[in-house]
């Protein structure tokens, strides 16, 4: 083209000559010169001409670069956190808590916050597939209605087996679905299932359904096995209301106690003031024998008092607080869950700490009914079923056995949004959207409703569930038509404050939410003699042999997260490994057995056997062996170049396997309810090992004795105490303040803002939510198991877990750590390039441009949060490329990088109060860590501004700095880890 | 001085009763020869290890510096303990070179000149690893203060990284102006002994006109004077600097005062162990034994237990401090050096580096050169360890167990630590090849130390060289 045009620029040049005169000397250059510059321009066209094409009609709310947020609901499990998704140029970059939301009141855990990853997963099913083939719309549902009207003619079963279904119009509609056939059945079941409580108070107390748990008015908490804080039913509200009996407010302060009776070592465990440490068998009896004992305080028996002078002792405070108590479990037993019923109905303890008249949907599984099913399936007597929102062969323990009986279904149809286990086994496959990419609605507890909205156009060719299922009734609207149809016909009459309904939906939709007025459930009066018959024989047996306990993950949950590698690198809050489950064994059972870290082992039970690897666990029972489930996940083999590729790189996962292995096969059936806890299993070596990758080793405050002759003394980086102590004296527990004498005098001063962040570790429970919402946030790349084993993790903040067996006992802290942007910073001093700098506001900044890599900085830092980009990391592909910050930089391999207390952040904020003429305010600016935070541990502000909450805290006895005495003099500080525990505060 | 050249009661330096044509000859004729089956052996295995490393920091250079072993809690490991060990192994030659020509040791004139030239690898060999133990090596340039075009920027006059780049660049440069000029008279001779017209051009250039007057003689001896005392500074400056790198730090173990003088002799103590494993392969290849005597060897035997001494007061030192100090991360790093995960290490040091050189208080031991050998390769490694344990140990275990990390080097590491040692050897093998190994007017001046004078004229009329110009 250019060689053309420069022809034609030549022909005319020469066209203008005088053709007498030829060429002269002069012309020659002339013409010389245009024809070089002719060329020269036209080699500076780039290769591609790629279109940018600008709106020409800008959409009325969209400007480029400025954010909008949306609110919406977490789907990441049943709990329907509020979220507000943070939308730039027409894609979610975000997800945040909605400070608004009645449940979860501003969290978000790190599942909710690693959600957002899935929607810019690129495996997802973008097309619905009939027979393993992609497929059109029509021709799936023209073969779905060919075999309904055939059912409908000649009769047959129609199932529909989902998970928890919390969306009042997806059941309305599913129940209007079903209505069509004669024997229409819909069954819910969750992996993690709680139908026991459920099946329980249909026993005491006449109906079938989950209370809702008020920890915010609970004084007394005793656990068992209910992880509460990390996995158990609705965590981020759990969370919230548990902190808040915590938060040493008030005058004189007030503290909760929390007990918690578990075999494994759970988030929760380790955040109670007792942990009480006993095999699944132990536990159980445990129940039984707190029973008697409060029936005994009760006078409905006058049997002596337990043996167990733990369980006298909890008795004790329970009845000390009545209705002001609460006593849980997680284990999914009719029996356990019915004595537990018996205590807290003795304790006075529904009503108050425990409501059943407005009843949670949090969970819905009826195992039973799951367990009638899968006989149906197995006799071949279900003419078509449908599966939404569960994914039974890879979660049930008759997994495969079930995908035979599915594979004999006349019609499977897996209504999902990837290619699982089951969708693998199914006739159709109907390509869902992802939850950020449609409307939906959620009634997680009743009376409040929850808004699902769509924030980008979706990917592929995807319908939501509503939508086909509307479609197969004949139906031609869309998810946005059923969901306000559904509203407007229900839910706008349980309320009476709007009056028009397009105020009522304008109003959700902005706030995410809508609280509506419920008739309060009325149950049966507790049926106490029932449940004390059952309880009276109840007589446990301890066993001496091992026992399994199969748990969920904080980050896996049922396996349903397993393709979200943000999840599968954020560290265990317990463990700290990441990528992997393995069998959790005590330091004296793995000598027993002559097993160590790493050691793949075989564990057998019931004629099934699986194969982990050994991970010691402090603090775990000794008769226990823990394995989590949610791991082994089909497809899960992607992730095997996951990370930088180099000559001594090791895959992530090896060829051919999933990360981790799939636990669920080993779950049992005990009358008919799933069990999480097996008895009586066998533990064999295979001989094989499997290493570990863990952000965090087993290094405790205390210095190891062989390394300790002079002194053994706890280093001083957690500041703990007791509640007692604490009470007494505000300040107990503080370290020794070092006076710290400077020959730097001030270097800076901070006459504007100087920013600070001070975090409660009495709040925190380490559920690590800070720091998905951090890699969201600053664009932090996924490093794979490798990079991690190599103690090259790349994220800015992590939760420091410490245990602490010192005394005999058990004990864990959690402590989260990013860069605490010291006045005096060692990093700054040492840098050769000035790459790392003080900015007049307090901040420590890094510039990545300037960065050379020397790694000095790193080297000085004595908190080691500064971190490397030892390679080029990658962003995963062009797809999961989408969910990056705008606002953020990505940095190349060679510079260094950190925590900069989302300075995006600072920045928009002040540009903000700028443009609108007025002072920031306190709490205008919250970084992506303390956004989120459940607990709300963190608190940013600043430290100039004496009325901000963040001087309050500064000003609070128990406030310290970390290694204070170096000088350094870091912005981020401490508040004292308080714990209701007997002695002397530490 | 003539009198003292020739004092019976004085040690000969060299042996063999050579005439001055002698040591022309003996020096210069290693040159015109054709290099020994020994010598393609060497530059084989040196060329080859010189290509390993040159292979592993291309690789790593394409890859990213993830291909070393090195983890958010050990930013530093193989690198600079290299880096370190290489810049220890110059001070010797500067040692020899500078500070005992002005305490006027006669015997240093027949090591001096590879001594130096050992300095000028070693520091080439150390100012590598610097830039490209970088994240971004290409940019390693913006270390030096320069006027640029991009804005403020500055260099931080704080860092001892700056620091170091300012010592190591003087050094060198000082280092190569002393050892050049030591050249010049060395070279006049060689280009008026060789045939080859292009030889002849080259040290024509490079002899810079020196005609052998009295004159000239006369300005060289006052130059390498001036310059012998501004490379003394050096021997001190340099290694102190470097030890700021760690002294400077808030790191428990390296925040440590001692660390200049310790550095200082530490370097010195794993100079002369190079040295002299250089030397007792060199008098055995170029069969220089006349020249480089027992005398030398065990003279500097007995430098290495002076500062052996030195280094094992600083090791006993630092651990008592920090026992005494009460600070509890202090006390923590000493007891996990010596008990912790890296014990083989410290107690490797230990050994190479405060038993090992007691043997030398043994004449029968400094006279028995295999067992000398030995001896200072094993100081060698106990002097590279004595920079792993200072860098690695206290990164490992610093202030918050959550971060403790184990450091591990991987392949590319060892290969690079390899290609160090392989540039060291390739260059001083190309060394002895083309330059004179034994500084020929020097030695010349010290030729008839301890000889009986054989005629009464002999004392009047031999040129001895003027070592003290006034």
């Amino acid at each position: 083209m250019a060689e053309k045009n420069d022809t034609i620029l030549l022909d005319r040049a020469a066209d203008e000559l005088p053709p007498v005169q030829g060429v002269n000397r002069r012309d020659f250059l002339k013409l010389a010169g245009f024809t070089f510059g002719g060329a020269l321009l036209a080699g500076c066209q780039p290769a591609k001409v790629e279109k940018a094409i600008p709106f020409l009609i800008q959409p009325e709310e969209l400007t480029p670069g400025v954010a909008t947020w949306y609110a919406t609901t977490c789907a990441g499990c049943s709990a329907g956190c509020g979220v507000l998704a943070k939308n730039r140029d027409g894609r979610p970059i975000k997800l945040e808590g909605n400070p608004d939301h009645p449940i979860s009141k501003g969290g978000l855990c790190a599942i909710g916050q690693a959600t957002l990853l899935g929607l810019y997963d690129s495996q997802r099913l973008m097309s619905p597939l009939a027979n393993g083939k992609a497929a059109t719309w029509d021709e799936v549902d023209r073969r779905v209605a060919e075999q309904l009207d055939r059912i409908k003619k000649n009769g047959g079963a129609v199932r529909f087996l989902t998970g928890t279904v919390t969306s009042p119009t997806t059941e309305a509609l599913i129940r209007r679905f079903l209505g069509m056939f004669k024997d229409g059945k819909h069954i819910q079941y969750d992996a993690l299932s709680a139908s026991a409580i459920l099946d329980a108070h249909e026993k005491t107390h006449g109906v079938r359904v989950l209370p809702q748990y008020r920890f915010d008015r609970a004084d007394v908490l005793v656990s068992f096995d209910a992880d509460f804080l990390g996995t158990w039913i609705s965590p981020v509200e759990f969370t919230a209301g548990y902190c808040e009996k915590r938060s040493l407010q008030g005058q004189p302060p007030s503290f909760s106690y929390h007990a918690q009776i578990e075999s494994r070592v759970s988030l929760t465990g380790s955040n109670a003031d007792e942990r009480i440490c006993r095999s699944p068998v132990e536990i159980n009896i445990m129940i039984t024998q707190l029973a008697k004992a409060i029936a005994a305080k009760a006078g409905i028996t006058t049997a002596g008092t337990p043996t167990d002078s733990t369980v006298s002792r909890l008795a004790e405070k329970l009845w000390s607080a009545r209705r002001r108590s609460l006593v849980l479990s997680g284990i999914n037993g009719l029996a356990i869950q019915i004595a537990v019923n018996f205590i807290n109905h003795l304790l006075d303890n529904y009503g108050t700490t425990i409501e059943i008249e407005r009843p949670s949907h949090q969970k819905q599984g009826n195992d039973r009914e799951l367990k009638a099913l899968l006989d149906e399936l197995k006799s071949g007597s279900v003419a078509a079923i449908f599966i939404h929102g569960c994914n039974p062969v890879y979660d049930l323990p008759d997994g495969q056995n079930l995908a035979d009986w599915l594979k004999k279904t006349p019609m499977v149809v897996s209504l999902t949004d990837r290619l699982d286990e089951t969708a693998e086994v199914s006739t159709m496959v109907c390509a869902e959207p992802h939850a950020l990419e449609t409307w939906s609605d959620a009634e997680p507890v009743t009376g409040v409703l929850t808004i699902m909205q769509p924030l980008i156009q979706p990917f592929g060719s995807t319908r939501p569930f509503t939508e086909s299922l509307a479609a197969w009734m004949g139906e031609k609207l869309s998810a946005h038509e059923l969901l306000q149809k559904e509203w407007e016909r229900t839910h706008f009459k349980r309320q009476t404050e709007k009056r028009s309904f397009k105020d009522f939906w304008g109003d959700a939709v902005k706030q995410g939410f809508a609280t509506v007025q419920s008739k309060p459930l009325s149950s049966r009066p507790f049926n106490l003699d029932a449940a004390w018959n059952a309880l009276r024989e109840s007589t446990g047996i301890a066993s001496t042999e091992l026992a399994l306990v199969l748990y969920p993950t904080m980050t896996m949950h049922d396996g349903r997260h397993a393709h979200n590698p943000w999840l599968h690198e954020l560290p265990d809050p317990v463990t700290k490994i990441v990528w992997d489950n393995y069998a959790s064994l005590s330091r004296k059972t793995a000598e027993a057995l002559q097993l160590e870290e790493g050691d793949v082992v075989r564990i057998e039970a019931e004629g099934k056997s699986l194969d982990v690897p050994v991970h010691i666990q402090p603090g775990q029972d000794d008769k226990t062996v823990a394995v989590a489930l949610g791991y082994g996940r089909k497809g899960t083999d992607r992730f095997t170049n996951i990370g930088p590729q180099w000559l001594e790189a090791k895959p992530t996962v090896a060829a051919g396997s999933c990360v981790g292995t799939n636990a669920a096969p080993m779950l049992a059936w005990n009358n008919s309810m799933l069990t999480y806890d097996i008895s009586n299993v066998r533990l064999t070596r295979t001989g094989q090992t499997h290493p570990f990758a863990s952000t965090q080793d087993h290094h405790s405050l205390h210095v190891p004795p062989h390394l300790a002759p002079v002194d053994g003394k706890r280093r001083p980086i957690i500041q703990e105490t007791t509640f007692a102590a604490y009470a007494a004296d505000p300040s107990s527990g503080s370290f020794e303040k070092a006076e710290v004498v400077s020959l730097w005098g001030d270097p800076h001063k901070y006459h504007g803002y100087h920013w600070g962040i001070v975090i409660d570790l009495t709040a925190c429970t380490g559920c690590s939510a800070c720091v998905v919402s951090c890699q969201a946030e600053n664009n932090i790349p996924i490093v794979g198991k490798d990079e991690v084993s190599r103690s090259r993790e790349l994220t800015w903040i992590r939760v420091d877990r410490y245990y602490d067996e010192s005394d005999g006992t058990f004990s864990v802290a959690h402590q989260p750590m990013m860069c605490h942007h010291c006045d005096n910073a060692p990093c700054e001093t040492v840098c050769p390039v000035l790459a790392t700098v003080h900015s007049e506001e307090g901040l420590n900044q890094q510039v990545y441009n300037r960065c050379v890599g020397t790694r000095y900085c790193s080297n000085n830092c004595p908190y080691k949060v500064r971190r490397f980009n030892w390679f080029q990391y990658e962003h995963g592909d062009e797809r999961q490329r989408l969910v990056l910050n705008p606002d953020i930089t990505v940095r190349d391999r060679g510079v260094m990088e950190k925590c900069t207390f989302c300075v995006q952040r600072i920045q928009e904020a002040k540009i903000a109060a700028k443009r609108d003429g007025v002072p920031l305010k306190d709490g205008d600016i919250q970084p992506a860590c303390a956004q989120s935070c459940p607990a709300k541990a963190i608190v940013f502000g600043d430290m100039n501004d004496p009325n901000s909450e963040l001087v309050k805290r500064i000003k609070d006895p128990r406030h310290y700095r970390v290694l204070e005495e170096l000088g350094i003099r870091p912005s981020v500080g401490y508040l004292t880890l308080v714990r209701n525990r007997e002695g002397e505060g530490a | 001085m003539a009198h003292v050249a020739c004092s019976p009661l004085r040690k000969q330096l060299i042996l063999g009763n050579k005439s001055y044509a002698d040591v022309t000859h003996d020096v210069a004729d290693l040159l015109d020869q054709k290099p020994s089956a020994l010598w393609y052996v060497g530059m084989f295995i040196s060329v080859a290890m010189l290509a390993l490393g040159v292979w592993a920091t291309t690789y790593q250079l394409m890859t990213g510096i993830g291909t070393w072993g090195l983890n958010n809690t050990v930013g530093w490991a193989f690198d600079i303990t290299n880096f370190v060990f290489w810049i220890g192994i110059g001070h010797a030659g500067t040692l020899i070179s500078a500070i005992l020509f002005l305490f006027k040791q006669k015997w240093r004139t027949s090591v001096n000149r590879s001594a130096e030239a050992m300095t000028i690898f070693a520091v080439i060999c150390a100012g590598l690893f610097p830039i490209i133990h970088m994240g971004r090596p290409w940019l390693a340039f913006w270390v030096i203060p320069y006027p640029n075009l991009r804005g403020p920027l500055w260099v931080n006059f704080r860092s001892p990284l700056v620091w170091d780049m300012f010592a190591i660049s003087t050094y060198f440069i000082i280092s190569l102006t002393f050892w050049y000029v030591g050249l010049i008279p060395d070279l006049a001779t060689l280009r008026d002994r060789t045939t080859s017209k292009i030889k002849k051009a080259f040290y024509s250039f490079f002899s810079l006109g020196w005609n052998g007057s009295n004159r000239t003689w006369s300005r060289y001896e006052t130059v390498y004077m001036l310059l012998a005392g501004l490379a003394t500074p050096l021997v001190v400056s340099v290694h102190t600097i470097v030890s700021w790198d760690f002294a400077t730090s808030v790191i428990p173990g390296w925040h440590t005062t001692i660390f200049p003088p310790y550095f200082v002799a530490g370097a010195v103590f794993s100079g002369f162990a190079m040295v002299l494993t250089l030397m007792l392969i060199a008098r055995k290849v170029m069969k220089l034994e006349e020249y480089i005597t027992l005398h030398h060897i065990e003279s500097m035997c007995k430098i290495i237990i002076a500062t052996a001494g030195m280094v094992g007061l600083a090791y006993i030192t630092e651990f008592f401090v920090a026992l005494y100090s009460g600070n509890e991360f202090e006390r923590f790093t000493f007891i996990n050096r010596a008990l912790g995960p890296y014990a083989w290490a410290y107690w490797t040091m230990v050994t190479c580096n405060l038993v090992v050189p007691q043997f030398f208080w043994s004449k029968k031991i400094r006279q028995n050169l295999t067992a000398v050998f030995v001896l200072v390769a094993l100081i060698n490694v106990g002097m590279w360890f004595e920079r792993f344990v200072i860098i690695v140990t206290s990164l490992s275990r610093d202030y918050l167990p959550s971060s403790w990390a184990h450091y591990s080097p991987t392949c590319i590491e060892v290969a690079t630590l390899i290609g160090s040692f392989g540039l060291f050897f390739t260059l001083f093998l190309l060394f002895v090849r083309y330059l004179p190994v034994i500084s020929i007017g020097e030695v010349k001046g010290v030729l008839k130390y301890g000889r009986v004078a054989t005629s009464p004229t002999e004392t009047i009329h031999t040129p001895v060289r003027k070592e003290v110009a006034v």
